[in-house]
């Protein structure tokens, strides 16, 4: 690893020819990026997957310690994309502690500050939260939290957490991932909670420490018609309440729809676009075991087109004019935005996959 | 005392004089300082020398008060040190008498600040009067204004290592309330990574808790991040100029009207180092199009902490080429690899990066960018701020300028950007980052380039079509100058191998080349139909084909395509003579090509192939120019053009198969026109068929080749056999190549 660090600058072992070695390493090289990346399909046409697995109940809770789970669950988290880690080690973290608290008390008061310091007056640590990867190909998730500390307060007083974060990689595309030099740690998704000064300081230590970027990510239309059918999907097992989503009407002056439908309603209708979809299928090809718990964009279309044609029988208004900006059940909440709230960490997995998913579609190479 | 002298003490401190023993040391300068003895034993009457006797001989304690002599002996050196500076012995004479105290404090300054050196400042001499300033009494005024002269001189003094030496002892004076801005600058202009310990910095931060963060502090505090940045953080507020004030030191109009006098010039540039720190204290609204800033890297060091034997320089150190080159093998990469494209010695350095993580991470960067100000566009009306992404855009042109090769990121964002673009916004950026790509394989380049340009094109104005001719020229132009360079490089006859993988790969380029053209003349023939011909656009096509005629022999590769129909017809009909002409020399240079390349396939075993049907299409091509331009024989069977016979005559044209000569024809009309009344200025009315007979053609060739058509010139030599003189215009031959 050393060795790989210091020696960024090749000296020409000879002659000048040495480090272009030959017409075709070079037609290689000069080939570029779409052969590098291997992403010879669709480069310009990369979209979410069309079909993805039913959420499943996951016994999360044996895998992932309960206070990890405990900070994940309870907040709205603002969502960003980070471009791959450069030299991120998840054996490094108590010296990222030191270094980030470092930073934000140089930030803060504008001094500096030496790192070692003990007594900064916010305390950032990391932790790794063991047992979120998913596939082989996952880091594990990162979380972050700073604690602050009042002058005031007494020496055994509780810190406060005034800010939290994680970064994470559920099920991520194995292509991508293998695709990047093994000094890069692929953590496209960040979500933060907490004062903006504190969020941006994170995010530049994270820019000059391991070089990479944050780009502000939303969950678009499709994605959040995703998670609201897959969230329907988890009726029977767990109840979601209500299935509540906003819709923004582009007139003048603009128009917000809420729109609430009962949770056995909305598992009804589910299961009838499921049955209709599987006949269908059924009928093409007899492979019902396997096609049990994949669902298709399709069924979701369908799903969505009958709430919207029902909202029409009533209000004469037709939905497809506007944008859904926000999906909410008991199991969490998504605005388009990009901000997210994961209300019960059964079914965080599916929902964290899908996100991992928007996070890739945004890197850069 | 004598302890603290042996510290910074000369090597042959046996010599008695003080004035001597800056002749220590640097063995560079002994020869002339020999050479300088000579001279002043010749000189032992110049008051100068005495002057300077006296201030090295005189006893300590000797009166100040009414002592003409001192006066007498100062005036004289003040003389010679205000029109022609002191040599370095002198310098070295009156710093230690200044700082030894030896007649008080009271003279003291006033030697300081005569103190200009002609050439350099002996190291030894500073580190001496450092010495003195540890244990002397002097008025701490007096300590200032040395300091301030030792910064003045900085970068006259000859050597810095016994400084560096000393670097603690320096350092601890920085308690020093009123030495403390001073000290720090020049700290700042010691340090090396081994100066930066931690007690140092502690002690710095204490003295940050209690004056506050003084810019002087925090400058220096700056300099160990950037060399232990796992010791200090900090972060420095924009407005940072102006750190160390030392810019109206009292020697510095003296000091520049000496060496003017002396016609040397000694940049002192540790005076102006703050000064041109960047002021960047604009706020950006869109900060990811900014470039990073440069620093080292915090985790790398501590990594290699292990191996700290290997001396790394920061980048951020790196203040000149010279430097550079001297440290090109053991520089460190930045933290953020984005602000290597910051300037253009960065840029130097960013070429001779190798590392594939390192270029993943500026392409990271770069293509973050990118996607962020024209895909994402999160915060509306980020197109608005054009000038930011003007700006950016032009900064990275003249980037891909320098360094003769693209960016991943870059391409990657353009074949997602083609498929967004209006075509309008930031045309020629655009288009001059497209004209970068590298060579796209031939299966891809349909649904990359191919299908956003085409829809583009048949879209967009006329300019538009022009530039984006103009880009595909640069484009196929860089392709191809990457393909001779690389061909040579390599030794690599291509014409042999034919199975080797090699040839594969060649073969590869073939097809993208081959698809390029094939797509650009497409795009000329519908391009030109919509916009009747316009001749802009058929120059900006011709530029093309320019290109694309002379491949094998310009770049050595074996491909010759011809232009498609819906080109060769327009330019060859076209109204204006320069479109003509340049056809006329595309078609030359094809034949030239062209024959060159047979020859080669002649030569050797296993040629390369170059289709009949290729042969076919420029015979025919020259069998068109020749019979329209030369033998009026415009609509014969057999030619591209054909109508029926009843239709021609039904235009009234008189003598169609005439009307595309060199005399009718539209573009050279005016010409023939010319001619016929400078050949015949008596003749009333004008007869151009006369210009048909052998001697009047010949001239008017003549004539039409002085005004510059030179392609025309060429394309009539090597197709048509002439003998003017022999007889008429049935002797007119055709020589074009069969086969």
């Amino acid at each position: 690893m050393e060795q790989k660090q210091t020696s960024v600058v090749k000296t020409p072992r000879n002659s000048d020819g040495a480090q272009r070695s030959s017409y075709r390493q070079s037609y290689r090289s000069y080939v570029g990026a779409v052969s590098r990346l291997g992403l010879t399909s669709a480069l310009t046409a990369r979209r979410l997957n069309t079909s993805r697995r039913a959420p499943r109940a996951h016994n999360i809770t044996d895998k992932v310690s309960p206070e990890h789970l405990a900070v994940l669950v309870k907040k709205e988290w603002q969502l960003s994309y980070v471009t791959p880690l450069f030299q991120f080690r998840h054996t490094q973290l108590k010296r990222y502690s030191q270094q980030l608290s470092a930073f934000i008390a140089a930030e803060r008061q504008g001094v500096a500050v030496e790192v070692e310091e003990p007594q900064h007056s916010f305390k950032a640590s990391f932790s790794v939260v063991h047992g979120m990867a998913e596939a082989e190909e996952d880091a594990e998730t990162i979380l972050i939290q700073v604690h602050s500390k009042h002058h005031f307060s007494r020496r055994d007083d509780p810190e406060k957490c005034v800010w939290s974060g994680w970064l994470a990689c559920i099920n991520g595309s194995p292509e991508y991932i293998r695709s990047l030099p093994k000094d890069f740690i692929c953590l496209p998704l960040f979500g933060s909670s907490g004062g903006d000064p504190l969020t941006s300081s994170v995010k530049s230590w994270f820019q000059q420490t391991f070089d990479c970027c944050f780009g502000s990510l939303e969950i678009n239309h499709t994605s959040l018609q995703w998670l609201g059918s897959l969230w329907t999907n988890c009726q029977p097992e767990s109840n979601i309440q209500h299935l509540k989503m906003i819709w923004a009407v582009p007139v003048v002056p603009p128009l917000q729809i809420t729109y609430t439908v009962n949770p056995q309603d909305a598992w009804e209708l589910w299961t009838c676009v499921r049955k209709d979809a599987q006949v269908e299928k059924e009928g093409e090809e007899e492979e019902e075991e396997e096609e049990e718990g994949i669902i298709d964009i399709e069924e979701v279309n369908m799903f969505m087109q009958e709430l919207k044609s029902h909202f029409y029988r009533h209000f004469k208004l037709d939905l497809s004019a506007g944008n859904l900006v926000q999906v909410s059940t008991a199991l969490g909440s998504a605005k388009t935005s990009g901000r997210i709230k994961i209300s019960n960490s059964r079914y965080m997995i599916s929902t964290l996959t899908l996100l991992t998913e928007c996070a890739l579609l945004k890197m850069p190479v | 005392m004598a302890a603290k002298l042996s510290l910074s003490g000369p090597s042959d401190s046996d010599t008695s004089s003080p004035s001597d023993q800056s002749v220590s040391g640097r063995s560079v300068n002994r020869s002339l300082r020999i050479a300088e003895k000579e001279r002043r034993k010749n000189e032992a009457e110049d008051p100068f020398v005495l002057a300077l006797k006296y201030f090295s001989d005189v006893e300590p304690g000797t009166p100040v008060n009414g002592n003409d002599q001192l006066e007498r002996n100062l005036v004289c050196v003040e003389k010679v040190a205000y029109s022609k500076g002191l040599h370095p012995e002198a310098i070295s004479i009156m710093l230690e008498f200044a700082m030894s105290l030896r007649m008080g404090s009271s003279p003291c300054v006033r030697v300081l600040k005569c103190l200009i050196p002609s050439s350099v400042v002996p190291q030894e001499a500073v580190v001496r009067a450092v010495v003195w300033l540890g244990i002397g009494k002097i008025p701490i005024s007096t300590q200032v204004l040395f300091i301030k002269w030792v910064l003045t001189v900085f970068d006259m003094i000859d050597a810095k290592d016994q400084l560096r030496a000393i670097y603690g002892f320096i350092f601890s004076f920085v308690t020093e309330e009123n030495l403390c801005p001073f000290i720090c600058h020049l700290l700042y202009l010691l340090t090396r990574k081994e100066s930066v310990r931690v007690f140092r910095v502690r002690k710095l931060l204490e003295l940050q808790s209690k004056v506050g963060r003084q810019p002087f502090l925090m400058h220096l505090l700056s300099l160990y991040k950037v060399f232990c940045p796992e010791l200090v953080t900090l972060s420095i507020p924009s407005p940072m100029k102006n750190a160390f004030r030392n810019h109206n030191s009292p020697w510095k109009s003296a000091l520049l009207a000496v060496q003017k006098r002396n016609g040397s010039q000694v940049s002192s540039s540790s005076l102006s180092l703050t000064a041109k720190d960047k002021t960047n204290s604009r706020k950006r609204k869109h900060c990811h199009l900014e470039v990073p800033a440069l620093n080292s890297a915090v985790n790398k060091q501590a990594q290699t902490d292990s191996c700290s034997s290997r001396k790394v320089v920061p980048l951020v150190q790196i203040h000149s080429f010279a430097q550079l080159l001297e440290n090109m093998h053991r520089i460190e990469l930045p933290a953020q690899m984005g602000s290597l494209l910051g300037s253009s010695l960065t840029l130097q350095f960013l070429d001779c990066v190798q590392d594939e993580s390192a270029l993943l991470r500026l392409n990271s960067w770069l293509g973050y960018a990118l996607h962020e100000e024209f895909l994402f566009c999160n915060d509306a009306g980020s197109f608005q701020n054009s000038e930011e992404a003007l700006q950016f855009l032009e900064k990275l042109l003249s980037t891909l300028h320098f360094r003769q090769e693209g960016f991943s990121s870059i391409e990657v964002f353009l074949y997602k950007f083609l498929n967004a673009w209006d075509g309008s916004l930031l045309r020629p950026q655009i288009l001059g980052l497209m004209s970068n790509i590298p060579v796209v394989t031939s299966s891809q380049i349909g649904q990359f380039l191919f299908e956003p340009l085409m829809q583009l094109f048949f879209t967009s104005s006329l300019f538009f079509k022009c530039g984006l001719m103009e880009c595909l020229n640069n484009m196929l132009l860089k392709w191809l100058t990457w393909h001779s360079v690389y061909a040579l490089e390599d030794d690599l006859d291509i014409s042999l191998n034919s199975h080797t993988s090699i040839n594969i790969t060649l073969s590869g380029f073939k097809d993208s080349v081959m698809e390029l053209v094939h797509f650009v003349g497409r795009l000329a023939t519908v391009g030109l139909q919509l916009e009747g011909c316009h001749s802009l656009l058929l120059s900006f096509i011709l530029d093309f084909y320019e290109t694309v005629c002379d491949m094998f022999l310009k770049y050595g590769l074996p491909l010759v395509v011809m232009p498609p129909p819906g080109v060769f017809y327009p330019a060859l009909f076209a109204a204006d003579p320069v479109s003509v002409d340049r056809l006329a020399y595309i078609m030359y240079r094809y034949k030239v090509n062209l024959t060159s390349a047979k020859r080669q396939e002649k030569l050797k075993e296993q040629a390369f192939h170059i289709s009949r049907q290729t042969f076919h299409e420029f015979n025919h091509y020259v069998v068109v120019m020749v019979n329209c331009l030369w033998n009026s024989k415009m609509f014969h069977q057999g030619m591209g053009v054909q109508l029926g016979e009843e239709v021609l005559l039904k235009s009234n044209v008189p003598q169609y198969s005439n009307s595309f000569d060199l005399i009718h024809h539209p573009a050279f009309l005016s010409y023939a026109v010319d001619f016929h009344q400078k050949c015949w200025p008596g003749r009333k009315d004008m007869d151009l068929n006369s210009i048909k007979h052998s001697k009047p053609w010949r001239w008017y060739l003549e004539y039409l080749f002085t005004q510059g058509y030179d392609g025309l010139k060429q394309f009539v030599q090597s197709n048509i056999s002439w003998q003017p003189i022999a007889g008429d215009g049935g002797s007119d031959d055709l020589a074009t190549q069969q086969r």
